[in-house]
C-alpha cells in the first residue's frame, strides 16, 4: 500500500534521511522504533507531505506522493497524528473533531463517524465543549487519534503517541491504538517504547541517524540481542 | 587610489554645474535633490543598523518649525534656531529611543512607533493652529539675502549650501563607519539577542545613533525651510515625507554611503519628468512608479533587502 | 455642557460599530495570513471611491451601487492576494519587509485614486434626517451604520463557528501544519480571507458613504485608526478588536467635542504607543516571543 524508495530529505544544507526504503501492507501495523533524532519524526512529515524528500520515491496505492502538498495527501488516504497531537487549542473538543471530518468525501458521513468515535471514546462525549487546550495529556492523545478517524483514512501515521504520558495512560493510549488496528486500518507508528509497541505490531523497522538499520517481523525484533539489550532493556 | 580622483571629479563636476548650465529651475532641482540627499543620509544612520525609522518626519518638523517659529517670533538667527531644533529633536529622540529600546522595541514594532509619533508631532502643529499656521503652515518673514538671517534671493548661494551640508552628512557617515560604535551597532541589527549576551551596551549605541541622525534629519528641515521660505506640517511632518524618505534610503541602498543620494536622485528627478513631461494631469504618477518599483523591489529580493545586500557584501569580502 | 459629552459618547459609540468591523477585518487577516495590511484604510477608500463612481458617473442608484461594489472589493482582496501578499509569503519576508512593501502599496493606491478621481473631495449628498431623543441628537447616517456593522459581525460570527469554511479560517490560524493535515487548502484559505477582507472593506465603505466625502488621504487616517484598535485588542484576536474598537470610538468621540480632532487623533496615537511599550500583546492578545 505505502512504498518508500531511497528517499533523501534534508532541512536546509542538513540531510536528516539518508536513503530510506520502508513500506507498509494493507491491514499491516508497522512499527519505527530509533533512539530521539533518528528521523523518525521527519519520516512521518515526509509521508504525509509536510516535508518533501529532494530525491527518492514515495508511492501509496499506485499515486506517486513525493511532491504532492499535504492537503491533497489526506484526500488521497493518509493522515498523520504528529507528536503530541497538535490540537488545535482554541477549538473546543467537538470542533475539534469536526475539522477533521474537512474532506468532501468525511463531510457526508460526519455525523455517523461522529456517533462511532463518542462510543469508542465516551469521554469525549462527556468533553464535547471543552476547549482542547483544557485535557489532561492523555484525553489530548486520543482526541488526536480520533479526530484523524473522523478523516476515514485508509494509513494512519502515529507519531510517538505515548510521548510525555504516564506509564497507566500509556497502556490506555496504545490499548486504543489496538482497537483502531482490529477494526482493519493500516497504521504506521513511531515509538519510543519499544516493548508495548512491539506488541502491538506486525513488522517493525529500526531507525539510527537518518537510516534504516533493521527490519524485521515482530518476532525478528523480539529475538533480537541488541534490540533487547539497547531498546528493550532485558 | 582611485576613488579620491573619482570624487574630485564628481565634486569638480558639481560645482562647475552652475557655471556652465546657468539654468535656474536645473539649479533648484539640484539642490532639491542634495537637501534631501543630506536628510535621507542622516536617516540611513540608523536605516543601516535595522533601526528603520517610518516616522523621521517627527524632528523634520521639530527641526523646522523651532527654528521658524523662534525666526518669526523673535527674530532669531536660523544658525541658532537650527541648533536648537536639532537639540529638541534629539531631546525627543532620546525620551521615545529610551523607552522604545528599553521595553525592547524592534524591527516593525519599532516601525509602527516612529509611524505614530511622525504623526503625533503633525496632528500637534495642525493642533496649535493660531500660533503655526496649523494645516496651511506659514511663510518665514523676508530678510533679503542676509548670512545672518540665512536667506538668499539667489537661489545658487543654496546650491553651494546644501552640497556643503551633504559633504557633511557623508563625513559624518564615514565617523561612524570607523567608530568602534559602528561594529557594535552592526552586531546588534544582525543579532540583537546574540549581541546582548555579549554586553554590547544596546541601549547606549541605539540612543548614541539615534540622537545623531535626528539631529541630522532636522538641520536638514531648517536648511530645506530656509530655502523654501516656507514651512508647511504635510512637508515637513507627519507620514508621507517620513514614508518618503525611507523609501529613497532603501530604493538607493541604505547600507552604503552614496545609496540615500542615489535613491533621492532618482525619485526627484522621476518626479520632475513626470511633472514637466505630463503636467499637473497627473500629479502622483511618478509616485505610483516609484510606489510599484519598492513594492516590487521589496518583494523580489529574495531575502528581502537587507539579505540580499548582506549576501553581496559578505561575497565581496571573502 | 454634560449633553455635549453625552452626544460625543454616543455618536462615538456608533462609530465605533463600523471601527469594530474594520478591526475585524484586519484581525481576520493577520490571524489567518499573520500579515499586516497596512493598506486597509486604503481600501476602505477605493470602497467608497467605485460608489462614487458607480452613482455619479453610471447613475446608479446609490443602494444598487453600495451592492455592486461588494464583490467588486472582494475581486480587490483576491488580487491583492494574488500580486502582493503571495509574492511576500513565497519570499518568506520578515514582518518589517512584509510593512514596507505595503506601505508602498499604500503609496500606490494613495496617488492611483489622485491620478483617476483627482486631489478634491468626492463625495454623495446623502441627505438622512437626525433623530433627536431628549437632548441627544443622533444621524440617522451612524445609526444605520451601527446596526449594519452589528449585524455584519453577527454574520461573520455564524460564519465563522457554524460553517466547514469558518472552522478551516479559524484552523490554520491556530495551527497552519496541523490544518494541512486535516485537507484544508492554505492557498485557498487565504485566498477567501483577503477577499472577505476585501467585501468588508466595501461594507465599510457603504456604511460611511452617507457620512465622509472621500480624497486621496482618507485611507491613511482610517488605517492608523484601525491599527491602534487592532492593537489595543491584541493582534489577530477578533473580540479585543471589538472591544478596543468600541474604547478608541467613544475616546475619540470625547476628545474630539473637549478639545480638537486633532488632539482626539493624538490621544488615539499616544494610546498606540504606550500600548506597544508596555503590553505590546494588549488587551485580550497572547504575548508572542520578539
Amino acid at each position: 500500500m505505502l512504498e518508500i524508495q531511497s528517499v533523501n530529505v534534508y532541512y536546509g544544507e542538513f540531510q536528516a534521511l539518508f536513503g530510506i526504503s520502508l513500506s507498509v501492507s494493507e491491514g499491516e501495523t508497522v512499527i519505527t522504533v530509533g533512539p530521539n533524532g533518528a528521523g523518525k519524526s521527519t519520516l512521518l512529515k515526509t509521508i504525509s507531505g509536510l516535508l518533501h524528500p529532494r530525491s527518492g520515491s514515495i508511492t501509496f496505492m499506485g499515486n506517486r506522493i513525493a511532491r504532492v502538498p499535504a492537503h491533497e495527501i489526506v484526500e488521497l488516504g493518509i493522515t498523520h497524528v504528529p507528536e503530541g497531537g497538535r490540537l488545535f487549542p482554541q477549538l473546543s473538543v467537538y470542533e475539534n473533531l469536526r475539522v477533521g471530518s474537512y474532506l468532501k468525501r468525511a463531510r457526508g458521513e460526519a455525523a455517523a463517524t461522529l456517533k462511532e468515535i463518542y462510543r469508542l471514546f465516551p469521554i469525549l462525549d462527556e468533553r464535547k465543549k471543552q476547549l482542547a487546550d483544557t485535557l489532561s495529556g492523555g484525553e489530548r492523545q486520543m482526541l488526536a487519534i480520533a479526530r484523524c478517524l473522523m478523516s476515514r483514512p485508509k494509513l494512519i501515521l502515529l507519531d510517538e503517541p505515548s510521548s510525555g504520558l504516564a506509564p497507566r495512560v500509556v497502556s490506555r493510549v496504545l490499548d486504543f491504538v489496538h482497537q483502531i488496528k482490529s477494526q482493519g486500518y493500516s497504521i504506521l507508528m513511531v515509538e519510543q517504547n519499544v516493548r508495548k509497541a512491539l506488541k502491538l505490531s506486525d513488522r517493525a523497522y529500526l531507525m539510527e541517524s537518518g537510516r534504516v538499520h533493521k527490519e524485521g517481523t515482530k518476532q525478528s525484533f523480539l529475538d533480537d540481542p541488541y534490540i533487547k539489550k539497547a531498546y528493550i532493556g532485558l | 587610489m582611485r576613488t579620491p580622483l573619482i570624487l574630485i571629479i564628481l565634486f569638480a563636476a558639481i560645482g562647475l554645474f552652475p557655471v556652465f548650465f546657468p539654468s535656474p529651475y536645473l539649479i533648484h532641482i539640484g539642490t532639491l535633490i542634495f537637501i534631501w540627499s543630506f536628510i535621507t543620509t542622516a536617516w540611513s544612520y540608523m536605516g543601516r543598523f535595522g533601526l528603520v525609522s517610518l516616522g523621521h518626519g517627527a524632528f523634520l518638523g521639530l527641526g523646522a518649525y523651532t527654528s521658524g517659529l523662534l525666526f518669526n517670533f523673535y527674530g532669531l538667527s536660523p544658525w541658532i534656531g537650527m541648533i536648537l531644533g536639532g537639540v529638541v529633536a534629539v531631546l525627543f529622540a532620546m525620551l521615545i529611543g529610551y523607552a522604545c529600546f528599553r521595553f525592547g522595541v524592534i524591527g516593525d514594532y519599532f516601525a509602527l512607533v516612529t509611524l505614530a509619533l511622525g504623526e503625533v508631532v503633525a496632528l500637534t502643529i495642525i493642533a496649535f493652529r493660531d500660533i503655526t499656521g496649523g494645516s496651511l503652515g506659514f511663510t518665514l518673514k523676508s530678510k533679503g539675502t542676509s548670512l545672518l538671517y540665512f536667506q538668499s534671493e539667489h537661489k545658487i548661494h543654496f546650491y553651494y549650501i546644501s552640497v556643503a551640508f551633504l559633504i557633511l552628512a557623508l563625513l559624518v557617515w564615514k565617523w561612524i563607519d570607523r567608530s568602534k560604535m559602528q561594529k557594535a551597532l552592526r552586531a546588534i541589527g544582525e543579532d540583537e539577542i546574540a549581541a546582548s549576551t555579549l554586553g554590547v551596551g544596546i541601549i547606549r549605541y541605539k540612543m548614541i545613533i539615534t540622537s545623531i541622525s535626528a539631529f541630522m534629519t532636522a538641520i536638514g528641515a531648517v536648511l530645506y525651510a530656509q530655502y523654501i521660505t516656507y514651512l508647511n506640517p504635510h512637508t515637513l511632518s507627519g507620514v508621507p515625507p517620513s514614508l518618503e524618505i525611507a523609501f529613497k534610503a532603501i530604493l538607493g541602498g541604505m547600507f552604503s554611503l552614496w545609496g540615500a543620494t542615489v535613491g533621492t536622485a532618482l525619485i526627484v528627478s522621476l518626479e520632475e519628468y513626470f511633472r514637466v513631461a505630463y503636467g499637473s494631469t497627473f500629479v502622483g504618477f511618478s509616485q505610483i512608479i516609484y510606489g510599484l518599483a519598492l513594492v516590487l523591489l521589496i518583494i523580489f529580493l529574495p531575502k528581502g533587502i537587507y539579505g540580499s545586500v548582506q549576501e553581496l557584501a559578505k561575497k565581496k569580502r571573502a | 455642557m454634560l449633553d455635549l459629552y453625552l452626544n460625543a459618547a454616543l455618536n462615538g459609540i456608533l462609530l465605533g460599530g463600523v471601527l469594530a468591523l474594520l478591526a475585524f477585518g484586519m484581525n481576520l487577516i493577520f490571524g489567518v495570513i499573520k500579515i499586516i495590511h497596512m493598506a486597509y484604510g486604503q481600501c476602505v477608500m477605493l470602497g467608497l471611491y467605485f460608489i462614487y463612481t458607480l452613482v455619479t458617473h453610471l447613475g446608479f442608484p446609490i443602494l444598487l451601487a453600495c451592492i455592486a461594489t461588494v464583490p467588486l472589493m472582494g475581486v480587490v482582496g483576491f488580487g491583492l492576494q494574488a500580486l502582493v501578499i503571495n509574492p511576500l509569503l513565497r519570499a518568506k519576508a520578515n514582518p518589517l519587509t512584509q510593512l514596507l512593501a505595503l506601505a508602498g502599496l499604500t503609496i500606490v493606491l494613495e496617488n492611483l485614486a489622485q491620478v483617476i478621481w483627482g486631489a478634491d473631495l468626492r463625495g454623495i449628498n446623502v441627505q438622512l434626517p437626525i433623530i433627536s431623543i431628549g437632548n441627544v441628537f443622533l444621524r440617522t447616517s451612524n445609526l444605520i451604520a451601527f446596526f449594519g456593522a452589528l449585524l455584519t459581525l453577527g454574520g461573520l460570527y455564524l460564519f465563522l463557528n457554524r460553517t466547514y469554511m469558518g472552522l478551516a479560517i479559524r484552523s490554520i490560524a491556530q495551527d497552519l501544519d496541523s490544518a494541512r493535515l486535516m485537507g484544508i487548502n492554505p492557498q485557498a484559505i487565504y485566498y477567501l480571507t483577503m477577499a472577505a477582507g476585501g467585501l468588508l472593506t466595501a461594507l465599510i465603505a457603504a456604511f460611511f458613504t452617507p457620512i465622509y466625502a472621500v480624497h486621496p488621504h482618507f485611507g491613511g487616517s482610517f488605517t492608523m485608526m484601525a491599527f491602534i484598535i487592532v492593537v489595543l485588542g491584541g493582534m489577530g484576536n477578533l473580540l479585543g478588536g471589538f472591544i478596543g474598537a468600541f474604547i478608541i470610538g467613544i475616546v475619540t468621540s470625547v476628545s474630539a467635542a473637549m478639545t480638537s480632532t486633532e488632539i482626539a487623533d493624538i490621544v488615539a496615537l499616544v494610546i498606540f504607543i504606550a500600548v506597544i511599550l508596555v503590553r505590546p500583546q494588549g488587551l485580550l492578545g497572547i504575548r508572542v516571543a520578539k
